[in-house]
């Protein structure tokens, strides 16, 4: 029996063992459920879509009923348009009644003007709270007042107070934008509806914080909020205030009707005037202006307004504008790079494309959007890799690192692609985050290029533009708006962080044409390391980060300065050649609307500095107001507002405020929109204030599978103990 | 040699720690036993009760009263759901309490706000893996029919589902249709308790 000793051990051994199994399997299914009930689930945002558009489906013909009237006249590159309107109240009620609209998001608003029958109110520019303060003083004393305000750079709000029974008020703002040149067309984009936005939980949480910070310490939570996070009130207000209520699609064609008329005095010839998203004619007023109208006459404020021309002959390569104002003299300059010049063959390239696939994008959108890409995909080299990420309020990356653009994989991205349903809430951060992750970030020569398929439809601008700025380094980011309405605010300014470009693409119809020239701006080199001098004169330029400038996509600067002469040079290096342009300032022509474009332009660059870090939330906030004071600007720190001084209310009748429902963006799928959302009307934290009423849902899972699973695990180790005893003798039985 | 079952070989000459090993086993195969009955014996209540339930809410309906499906029951059925599409039918007690959820899908009581007084909304909630395991499967525009035991009968279709936490839930307080709302938790396949609840709500559609 001398193996007795040795056989004991074992026995020891095995038993011990045996019960460690045990326990640690009834310990660890304990451990791991509670654990579970602790962590934050990212779709804890889930299906539900628009969380903060709580403000539901009006399915009714609102009291006050509301048509715009849009007259714009370009001269030269620059437009100015002149927004009218009309509130009429059809109720017997004393009415107030608020209106959400989109305005481009260069445009500078400097004038505002109330019509009431014959008389006219001129708009003062106020703080904002200033504003507000005189606005409610009016309203509450009975007398007409109206007040703009501005919460995004392209997202404007009018109200308009006492508008009595049966009466009508007219409410005129004046703006004027740059004119957008690309690749020799000219361009210009009036957008006419604002469409829903995702307001994502997590801004709504009081741990949200400001976006200087955000950078670096939303990451953890980007996509959920803490279960007991309090509201910030804040951040509430904020998204109560770029959203509206909707339309039913029932509305459609009664309600915001819009016309519009464009005097088109380029400065040249125009040729090939056309207008993608409307029918419109043109009619001949001289031989260098056109005026176009819309060819229903009234349409409704559904999508954008685009008008393109062409000159008819050779493309102005340099346009250049000033104004005297104030005592200091502006000057706009734009100035068109070189065509492209090919330079060997083109670097390899990693290229990451992120497409938007949340319940905003249902419809028309999505396919145009998996067209986009599936073009894209077709265009890329075996010398390339690449990566697809999608996002609603969940994300995939299609391979965990960019791969080598074979035929295989490229046909796996394909499928993936043409996979894609949308629905859900429009989560982009961790998507952005995702793509910025650059695992090559040694390779040299290797150019990184991220593009962005989507309409942008959300609240949380600045928290994409923050984490641009902070983890951008030598990725460039593309933007591609997609839809009738996108969010241009959001494709032009995260363009700009990320040094790149962005365009429209407003149908399936056009996918192929402007796939194709974005595409080929993306594969010739840029115009890199740009600088600008003036030789005999200071100039306060405007950006002040110069961006790269690609093929066809000219540079506009804005600048301020005492006086105007000397010669102004541009240069930079394409791949590895330098280049330079001058012009002589003596030769700018007048414009007008220079010193306010150059005003405007540089509250965007306060804007990219509190994004980027760099200025304090109060800084930018006193310097944007500082701006818009003085050059009487609607900011989102100044307003305008007007009010009559006699009271027409009579004392006693009581005031209904009414906030006027907008349209759902043409070719947006209103069910998968909202066959979601309808019925859970206000399911979300905003609803707090409303009549909606909590409920707390009981625990409604009963585990029995893992209970059933862990007993017979149990009952099997069990049984392993039996056959082991049971060997262990045999063994010792044939020996 | 012979094999005999190991429990004729109990009477062998085994070491001690032999023996200890086996006696381990065993209580390691009971205990098993024992666990696995307790998970078992979830689905085997929860389908046995609907039978019981089933004839109560017979009862119920040509009493036109509720009737308790077993004498020392505290709960009684309310309604009864069915999706014909899925072929689920179930009878819905009036507590809403863990207690009653082994037997059925519960109408959370008008205290909670699971039905408001004018009965707008009602709230239904129920286990994943047993009654409302096919939450999973319902689509938008199903059908579901609730026969109440006052005779009434509605009909409602699905037309929305909704991701929450169980404390981040509200329901519309004046909602242009009576709503239904059934609740389960979340994510289907998980067996650990989380915080997300699932919940598909549909929109009446017509009685009788």
């Amino acid at each position: 029996m001398s193996t007795l000793p040795v056989t004991r051990q074992r026995l020891a051994v095995g038993a011990i063992a045996l019960l460690a199994i045990v326990l640690s399997c009834l310990m660890t299914s304990g451990l791991l459920a509670s654990s579970q009930e602790d962590a934050s689930d990212p779709s804890a945002g889930g299906a539900l879509m628009l969380r903060g558009t709580g403000k539901g489906v009006v399915a009714t013909m609102p009291a006050v009923r509301l048509g715009t009237d849009m007259d714009v006249t370009v001269s030269g590159q620059v437009a100015r348009v002149r927004v009218t309107q009309a509130f009429r109240n059809t109720s017997d009620k004393w009415m107030e009644a608020t209106y959400l609209y989109p305005l481009p998001d260069d445009g500078a608003v400097d004038s505002l003007k109330m019509v009431v029958g014959q008389r006219i109110f001129i708009g003062r520019i106020k703080r904002r709270e200033e504003a507000r303060a005189i606005y409610e003083k009016a309203r509450a004393e009975g007398r007409k007042a109206g007040l703009v305000e501005s919460d995004r750079p392209n997202l404007f709000r009018n109200n308009v107070a006492n508008v009595g029974p049966g009466e009508t008020v007219l409410i005129a703002i004046e703006y004027q934008a740059p004119v957008r040149q690309l690749g020799g067309e000219y361009a210009l984009r009036l957008p006419l509806v604002v469409g829903p936005r995702y307001v994502p939980p997590h801004t709504l949480a009081s741990t949200a914080v400001a976006p200087s910070v955000a950078a670096t310490t939303v990451a953890a939570e980007a996509g959920d909020m803490p279960s007991e996070a309090p509201l910030d009130l804040a951040a509430v207000a904020d998204a109560e205030a770029v959203t509206a209520p909707l339309a039913a699609p029932a509305l459609a064609d009664v309600l915001n009707p819009v016309s519009i008329t464009v005097h088109l005095a380029p400065g040249f010839v125009p040729a090939n005037v056309i207008s993608p998203y409307h029918r419109v004619n043109v009619v001949e007023t001289g031989p260098i202006e056109r005026t176009i109208t819309l060819a229903a006459g009234e349409e409704p404020a559904n999508r954008d307004f685009e008008l393109r021309w062409r000159s008819a002959g050779a493309d102005p390569t340099v346009g250049l504008f000033h104004q005297e104002f104030d005592g200091q003299r502006y000057v706009m300059a734009s100035i068109v790079p070189p065509a492209a010049a090919r330079i060997g063959k083109p670097q390899p390239r990693e290229m990451v494309f992120v497409i938007d696939n949340s319940g905003s994008m249902g419809g028309e959108s999505m396919d145009a959007a998996k067209q986009s890409l599936l073009h894209a995909l077709t265009t890329l080299r075996p010398e390339d890799s690449f990566n697809v990420i999608r996002f609603d309020d969940t994300m995939t990356k299609l391979f965990e690192h960019s791969m080598p653009a074979s035929a295989d994989q490229i046909d796996l991205a394909k499928r993936f692609t043409e996979g894609l349903e949308a629905a859900g809430g429009t989560e982009m951060l961790p998507a952005l985050k995702a793509a910025l992750v650059d695992d090559a970030a040694q390779t040299k020569g290797n150019v990184r290029q991220i593009v962005f398929l989507t309409d942008g439809s959300l609240s949380n601008e600045r928290e994409m533009m923050a984490e641009i700025a902070a983890n951008g380094r030598r990725s460039r980011v593309f933007m591609i708006g997609i839809g009738s309405a996108p969010n241009t605010f959001l494709m032009r300014r995260m363009a700009e962080a990320g040094r790149g470009t962005y365009t429209n693409i407003g149908s399936g119809g056009e996918v192929n044409a402007k796939m194709t020239a974005l595409l080929e701006r993306l594969k010739t080199p840029a115009v890199r390391d740009l600088a600008v001098t003036v030789e005999g004169g200071s100039f306060d330029f405007t950006p002040r980060v110069l961006p790269d400038l690609y093929a066809g996509e000219p540079l506009m600067l804005l600048g301020k300065g005492p006086a105007l002469s000397g010669k102004l040079t541009v240069s930079g290096t394409i791949g590895d050649k330098a280049w330079s342009r001058t012009v002589d300032l003596a030769k700018a022509s007048d414009s007008p609307a220079v010193a306010r474009l150059w005003a405007n332009r540089r509250i965007a660059d306060v804007e990219a500095q509190r994004w980027g870090g760099q200025m304090e939330d109060a800084a930018a906030d006193s310097a944007i107001a500082d701006l818009g004071l003085a050059y009487g600007l609607v900011t989102t720190q100044t307003s305008l507002v007007a009010e009559d001084e006699t009271p027409s209310r009579p004392v006693g009748a009581t005031l209904t405020r009414e906030e006027l429902p907008l349209l759902l963006p043409a070719g947006w799928d209103f069910d998968a929109l909202f066959g979601n959302n309808v019925a859970a009307a206000r399911p979300d934290a905003l609803a707090a204030a409303d009549q909606s009423r909590p409920v707390e849902l009981p625990k409604t899972g009963t585990g029995f599978m893992a209970t059933l699973l862990q007993g017979l695990a149990t009952l099997g180790v069990g049984a392993l103990g039996f056959v082991a005893a049971g060997r262990r003798r045999n063994g010792k039985a044939a020996a | 040699m012979m094999r005999f079952p190991i429990w004729m070989r109990a009477g062998a000459r085994v070491g001690g720690g032999r023996a200890a090993l086996r006696a381990l086993s065993l209580a390691v195969c009971a205990a098993g036993v024992a666990i696995a009955a307790q998970g078992a014996v979830v689905p085997l209540k929860a389908a046995l009760a609907q039978v019981l339930l089933d004839r109560a809410f017979a009862q119920s309906v040509a009493d036109g009263r509720p009737v308790r499906p077993w004498p020392w029951a505290d709960m009684e059925p309310v309604a009864r759901i069915s999706v014909a599409r899925l072929g689920v039918s179930d009878v819905v007690l009036s507590s809403g309490s863990g207690q009653a959820m082994a037997f059925g899908p519960t109408m959370l009581p008008p205290t909670t706000g699971g039905r408001a007084d004018s009965g707008a909304v009602t709230v239904l909630a129920a286990h994943r893996d047993t009654h409302f395991t096919f939450v999973k499967d319902l689509r938008v525009g199903d059908e579901i029919v609730e026969e109440h035991v006052d005779g009434r009968v509605q009909r409602y279709r699905v037309v929305a589902f909704q991701t929450v936490r169980w404390d981040r839930f509200a329901v519309p307080g004046d909602p242009a249709l009576p709503m239904l709302a059934l609740a389960t938790c979340y994510p289907f396949d998980s067996t650990a308790p989380g915080p997300l609840r699932r919940v598909a709500w549909a929109e009446r559609v017509g009685s009788g």
